[in-house]
């Protein structure tokens, strides 16, 4: 407003009015725009576009089921079934008088029983106001104005009951009338029901299809405004009760939503649509099925692949990882991904996932289902991370590397020389891992000094291990022979073997080290005593005896010897600079004293002690006591690596990246670049010497990458409430502790346990399954506790007609009765199991038993102690001793039932239901399978009549 | 281009560049009030701003949806604070010819109705700020963030816009200074004005030349005291508290040498030569001193060559009014305006002695949680 325009306006004004007015119209649409723009901001939702594209996904998968429905209906049999209901119908038709005159009584009966409710609910509804106020009355001790109310309460008590009793009158009446009905109807309505069952799920789909329509009324219910009401397009949740998510000062109910978008993925059928309308994979075993083993209502979604499961606003609110490079570029394109800010549980990219298994389960060695998870334990297990980083829950184990304690009659000073500094050279397949010659340490300067150190850690492990003198001497043998042997005994249960080990390069093939190069590495003599007997060299070994014999023994090291390394034998490890060893002496001491001081106490001592003191730090700097038991090292001191226990919780921010910008910032993909290359993080970083990173690298490939850092990331520190975690029984706690030992030992490298591992039996012995390791199937069940434990302790032979031995363990006792426990627990039986001391015949059962012996000829194959055929089948005779009564019976009815290989015969048929032999006990198969059992059982009962070998 | 900017915004030369604009623009106050001046700020700051928000750190900082509100809180300060010196210097204009201010004309004296010329304009006001605040609202979503996480605190850690500045008083103060002490002081500063100013002058209309020394006085709180350090506060200050220049990245690993040592220190470990002294009183004597010093002697010096009008600095002040401060305002109410004048004046001074001898305390006694 200029001064001069002023003077025109009216008096009193300062403004024109018709101006102000226009201004306001402009204003007022102006605000109405705004608003409307608001309205329409807070109701297009991204999650709206999914759901109705999923829509459409839903009326194509329909579609496509209608279509497979439609084929499979028996259009013929569809056509009898109307004719029939058309035939019933017009029966109905006829009695429709007496059908009317039903229906007019029934509606009369109605009548009667809803006055009759109403009658009863008021004297009901009286007598107990009159009791209440009789009772009132009484309290406050006025008798007098009680006692009316008393007579009241009673006569209404009474009408009650007696109108009760008429309204059951009623009732009887109305279900005779519609009995009566029904009867009429009766015919019709069969009909229906097997019309149902042939073309019921085509209804039922056709029906979902229509209520899939987009109609008119499906846009008015999801209009703005009105979709408070009830709104077809909405969001989705499961909100848990047992499960939370923590909100640091409180821990709040879980609630996902991510249902809203990945809509079907508790419906079977959509396996090959693209995300997010992707059926979930195992829905029906693993997750989210209603029957599977962790249901969406009770478990949710982001319990296992983390992430903010309320959040919905768009594709990033939830904390989505991509699982690949490709699959963020792809995000980045479609969904704007960016990381996650903030976000303390971010979801774990899908190849993940299994991680999370630990969350729960982390007390069970191996997780049912949890293939990916437990591969990753087995790789931290062989390759010993638990020996550097506390892991909780791994304490208990042995440590992964083998005592240096009596080393000097195992390999010479020069071998163990090279081999620290590059084990890999030696083995391409070792677990011990490289600390020398890595990214960080390659300098001349550094590796100078890292000679020296192996010099003097070599010195000091030489020096300080005890004599051991092999029992037995070595005599060239015949290697083809050890190589049968290897290969059947069951030495690559354990070993990868060089020259034998393809098709056998598996995981559980790394329990043992790689044999290869073994002429260049050990003494023959230490080989062949370590073969006989592995627990004379080392008392807590897990290497098992075979009970070789020295021939035996003999022909397999022979073997072993003829493999030698010659690049490797031929290295001669350069000698220790003086100098330099001194130097580092000083620098090592000078971290908590003057450098004077440290050079006295340096010159203090002789030239051997100086070289034995670095090495005792250098040994305790690498931390080569955390695998290996080393003289002068407390089994008590703390691992030199940090904790892992819930590493998977760690913040981002807290891991180091050094220059390597180009890692991601999460900790799968730390862990991944970790795992590649330990010493990556030191690069372009300046340090000292000392300070250098010391994870030594184990060269592990992609895949054991992946799997190891699966399960890294399972370690986390999340709050799970009781109630939504597996809580183990008794029984289960049991089996666990048996599990952990039949781990340790490495039992499923050879048996298959209730389905799980057997890997040499069904590589080696695939072909034969019957030659190799037995499947143990319950085995609790099977044999006598006590048997068991005895056999584990002094294995005796079983099946004298296999080539694969049963190893002789050195179990201490606690071990031994775990196991023990385990198997009994698991089969679900009580320890001790009566053995009876006489079996009690019925009358002719016995001369049944034996008619049946002969006709179905059992010594043919279970030759031992019968003849000298030889046996195809368990002595018999040991069957009292060893097998449980019930178990024989069971075995009897359906061998093939619990163990799938065996060539026992079914000769009671597939079910154990059918005679065997027709004419015996009146061909009742039960008695049949007693007489049977109680026979084999007696075997054995003949004190003295037999012995093991 | 960037680079020199991103050296010379660190507030170690920025505050010391502004205090120097500041100085001139109340000496060129006419210039500044004229509406050439406006169009070359608004021209320039407009080329700058567009040239700058290329570079995408410059851009990211001034996009935090946190920070929206304190660029509108600077654009409209920036206006509003021009307006008034316009308005002021058209009058002061007016006055030099003899003619009463523009607001004391006859024709503005006039009254007009409340309805429509008030309560109208009202109502646009409200639905002109209702719509935007709805489509700041939709276009800037709410910067809300994770459930708190005591372990995992936000670095930096800001404190509401509006305080960003006292948060800045931290960097050069004892935590009791900065945030208990001087912000108390302020707000009591600020409701003594009214008594302290006994200047009948500028009631009703704008004026600059005849209220010289309040305007500066308050000016030089607010803008450079205050609404600067915000600036620093909200846009040069990134994680740790670390100064980062506008185009700078926010690197949380930055690290910024800074030992910064007690005066008690210098005294008597570097100048002496010999350990600090186990009395508390003799170990702090020289900043004790010079504290005292600086409340006695400097209310001497103004009020002798200043506050009576004479000194040049004096004559530049006098908004005609006789005599001096001390004998217009009476002894009371001189002596608190001195004292809030020095006490603002140190935090300047403390800026400057760390930045000139990394000084950290003045006097250090945290046997009394007394740092000065």
């Amino acid at each position: 407003m200029s001064d001069n325009d002023k003077n025109k306006h009216e008096p009193g004004m300062a403004y024109d009015t018709k101006f102000l007015n226009k201004l306001f119209a402009v204003l007022g649409v102006l605000f109405l725009f705004t608003t409307l723009w608001m309205v329409l901001d807070d109701y297009i939702r991204p999650w709206k576009a999914v759901q109705l594209k999923g829509f459409e996904v839903k009326d194509q998968v329909l579609k496509e089921k209608i279509i497979a429905e439609e084929k499979s209906i028996d259009q013929e049999k569809l056509n009898e079934i109307n004719q029939e209901i058309e035939v019933a119908k017009k029966e109905v038709e006829a009695k429709s008088g007496e059908l009317e005159k039903l229906k007019e009584e029934l509606s009369k009966v109605q009548k009667d029983i809803y006055v009759q409710n109403m009658t009863n609910g008021t004297h009901g509804a009286l007598a107990g106001e009159y009791q209440f106020k009789y009772e009132h009355y009484l309290m406050e001790g006025k008798e007098k104005k009680a006692a009316p109310y008393k007579k009241k309460m009673e006569k209404e008590k009474e009408l009650f009951a007696q109108g009760q009793d008429d309204l059951k009158t009623f009732q009887q009446k109305e279900s005779e009338i519609n009995d009566k009905i029904k009867a009429i109807r009766n015919e019709v309505a069969e009909l229906k029901k097997a019309e149902s069952k042939i073309i019921g799920t085509k209804d039922r789909l056709v029906t979902a299809k229509k209520l899939n329509k987009r109609d008119p009324i499906f846009f008015l219910r999801n209009s703005p405004f009105i979709d408070y009401l009830d709104p077809t397009v909405k969001i989705h949740q499961v909100v848990l009760d047992n499960l939370t998510d923590d909100r640091y000062f409180v821990q709040t109910k879980k609630v996902d939503r991510c249902t809203t978008c990945h809509m079907f993925i508790d419906q079977p059928g959509y396996e090959d649509k693209p995300q997010p309308y992707r059926t979930h994979p195992k829905v029906n075993t693993l997750a989210v099925g209603t029957n599977s083993a962790h249901p969406i209502k009770k478990f949710g979604c982001t319990t296992c692949h983390g992430g903010e499961g309320h959040r919905v606003n768009d594709f990033n609110a939830p904390a989505h990882m991509p699982s690949s490079e490709e699959q963020q570029a792809e995000w980045e394109e479609k969904y704007h991904w960016h990381e996650p800010h903030k976000v303390p549980i971010t979801m774990l990219p899908s190849k993940y996932s299994y991680a999370s298994c630990t969350k729960c389960h982390n007390a069970e060695t191996r997780v049912v289902m949890g293939d990916k998870l437990n591969r990753g334990k087995e790789l931290v297990q062989s390759y010993g991370c638990y020996g550097c980083h506390k892991i909780e829950g791994w304490e208990h184990l042995k440590k992964p590397g083998p005592s240096l304690l009596k080393i000097n009659a195992k390999v010479s000073k020069e071998f163990i020389k090279n081999w620290i500094w590059s084990p890999h050279t030696f083995n391409p397949k070792s677990r011990m891992p490289a600390f020398f010659g890595q990214s960080n340490n390659s300098k001349p300067e550094f590796m100078k000094k890292n000679i020296v150190e192996v010099n003097a850690m070599t010195e000091y492990i030489v020096s300080k291990a005890k004599d051991y003198q092999p029992f037995k001497k070595y005599s060239k043998g015949n290697a083809e022979k050890g190589k049968e042997l290897i290969q059947t005994i069951g030495c690559v249960a354990c070993h990868g073997v060089e020259g034998i080990d393809e098709p056998y390069s598996n995981v559980n093939a790394k329990r043992g080290p790689y044999l290869t190069g073994t002429g260049s590495k050990v003494d023959p003599d230490w080989l062949v005593s370590w073969l006989i007997k592995p627990s004379h060299y080392q008392a807590d070994t897990v290497m098992p005896s075979f009970r070789l014999s020295d021939q035996e023994a003999n022909d397999i090291a022979t073997y072993l010897l003829n493999s030698k390394s010659k690049k490797f034998a031929d290295l001669k490890f350069q000698e220790m600079d003086k100098k330099i060893r001194d130097e580092l002496l000083v620098a090592d001491y000078s971290a908590f004293i003057p450098i004077a001081t440290a050079q006295a106490k340096v010159e203090e001592l002789s030239d051997e002690e100086r070289t034995i003191e670095l090495g005792r730090i250098s040994i305790g700097k690498y931390g080569c006591y955390s695998c290996h038991d080393i003289e002068g090292f407390k089994s008590d001191r703390p691992p030199i690596g940090p904790d892992l226990t819930k590493v998977g919780s760690k913040p981002i921010h807290q891991f180091g990246y050094g220059q390597q910008h180009q890692v991601g910032h999460t900790r799968h993909d730390w862990f991944t670049a970790h795992l590649k290359n330990p010493r990556m993080w030191d690069i372009g970083v300046p340090k000292p010497f000392k300070d250098l990173n010391r994870m030594p690298n184990f060269y592990l490939n992609d895949t054991e990458i992946e799997e190891m850092t699966t399960f890294l990331l399972g370690q986390v520190s999340e709050y799970v409430p009781m109630a939504g975690k597996k809580n183990y029984n008794e029984r289960e706690l049991i089996a666990e502790q048996g599990r952990k030992v039949a781990n340790k030992y490495n039992c499923q490298g050879c048996h298959t346990i209730d389905g799980q591992g057997g890997w040499l039996s069904k590589t080696v012995y695939g072909d034969d399954l019957n030659a190799g390791p037995p499947w143990l199937v319950k085995e609790g069940h099977r044999v006598h506790a006590d048997w068991l434990h005895t056999f584990l302790k002094e294995v005796k032979t079983i099946r004298p007609y296999m080539n694969v031995r049963m190893p002789s363990f050195n179990f201490s006792e606690g071990e031994l009765n775990k196991l023990v426990d385990y198997f009994v627990k698991d089969a679900d039986q009580r320890v001790f199991y009566e053995k009876p001391d006489k079996v009690t015949w019925e009358a002719g059962e016995r001369e049944a038993a034996v008619k049946m012996w002969n006709e179905l000829a059992c010594v043919t194959c279970h030759t031992g102690g019968f003849n000298n055929e030889e046996a195809q089948g368990p002595n018999l005779h040991f069957a009292h001793e060893r097998l449980r009564p019930s178990w024989v019976k069971k075995w009897l009815a359906n061998p093939v039932g619990i163990q799938s290989y065996t060539p026992m015969p079914q000769f009671w048929g597939e079910n154990g239901d059918e005679s065997a032999v027709e004419g015996v006990l009146g061909d009742d198969p039960q008695k049949q399978i007693e007489a049977m059992k109680k026979y084999i059982i007696e075997l054995g009962q003949k004190k003295g009549s037999y012995q093991y070998k | 281009m960037k680079e020199l900017i991103n050296i010379i915004a660190d507030p170690i030369y920025s505050f010391s560049i502004v205090i120097a604009l500041f100085l001139l623009s109340i000496k060129y106050i006419k210039f500044v009030g004229s509406k050439k001046f406006f169009w070359i700020a608004l021209g320039g700051s407009a080329i700058f701003t567009v040239w700058a928000a290329q570079d995408k750190n410059f851009w990211a900082i001034i996009t935090w949806p946190d920070n929206i509100p304190i660029s509108i809180l600077l654009i409209s300060m920036g206006w509003l604070t021009w307006y008034a010196i316009y308005k002021g210097v058209n009058n002061d204009a007016r006055t030099e010819k003899g003619e009463p201010p523009l607001e004391g004309t006859p024709e503005n004296r006039e009254k007009v109705w409340a309805w429509p010329n008030l309560v109208y304009t009202e109502m646009f006001t409200i639905i002109i700020g209702t719509a935007f605040l709805v489509v700041w609202s939709i276009l800037f979503k709410a910067p809300l963030e994770e459930p708190a996480n005591p372990t995992w605190a936000p670095n930096p850690a800001k404190a509401p816009w509006y305080f960003l500045g006292l948060q800045e008083m931290l960097v050069y103060f004892d935590p009791w200074m900065a945030g208990v002490l001087l912000p108390g002081l302020i707000i009591v500063g600020l409701i003594a004005i009214p008594y302290i100013d006994m200047n009948p002058k500028g009631n009703g209309y704008y004026t600059f030349s005849e209220r010289k020394f309040a305007i500066s006085s308050f000016m030089f709180g607010w803008l450079v005291l205050w609404i600067f350090l915000i600036i620093i506060g909200t846009f040069l200050r990134g994680p740790n508290w670390s100064y980062y220049g506008p185009f700078e990245y926010w690197d949380a690993h930055k690290v910024v040498a800074a030992n910064n040592i007690n005066l008690s220190e210098i005294l008597w470990i570097k100048w002496l030569g010999m350990p600090l002294p186990k009395n508390i009183l003799l170990r702090e004597f020289l900043g004790l001193a010079l504290t005292l010093i600086y409340f006695a002697v400097a209310p001497y010096y103004l009020t002798k060559k200043v506050f009576n009008f004479k000194g040049k600095l004096g004559k530049w002040i006098n908004g005609g009014q006789l005599g001096g401060y001390l004998k217009s305002m009476g002894y009371i109410r001189y002596s608190i305006m001195v004292m809030l004048m020095l006490t603002m004046m140190t935090m300047p001074i403390k800026m400057y002695l760390r930045w000139f001898i990394n000084l950290k305390y003045l006097v250090f006694m945290p046997e009394f949680e007394f740092n000065i």
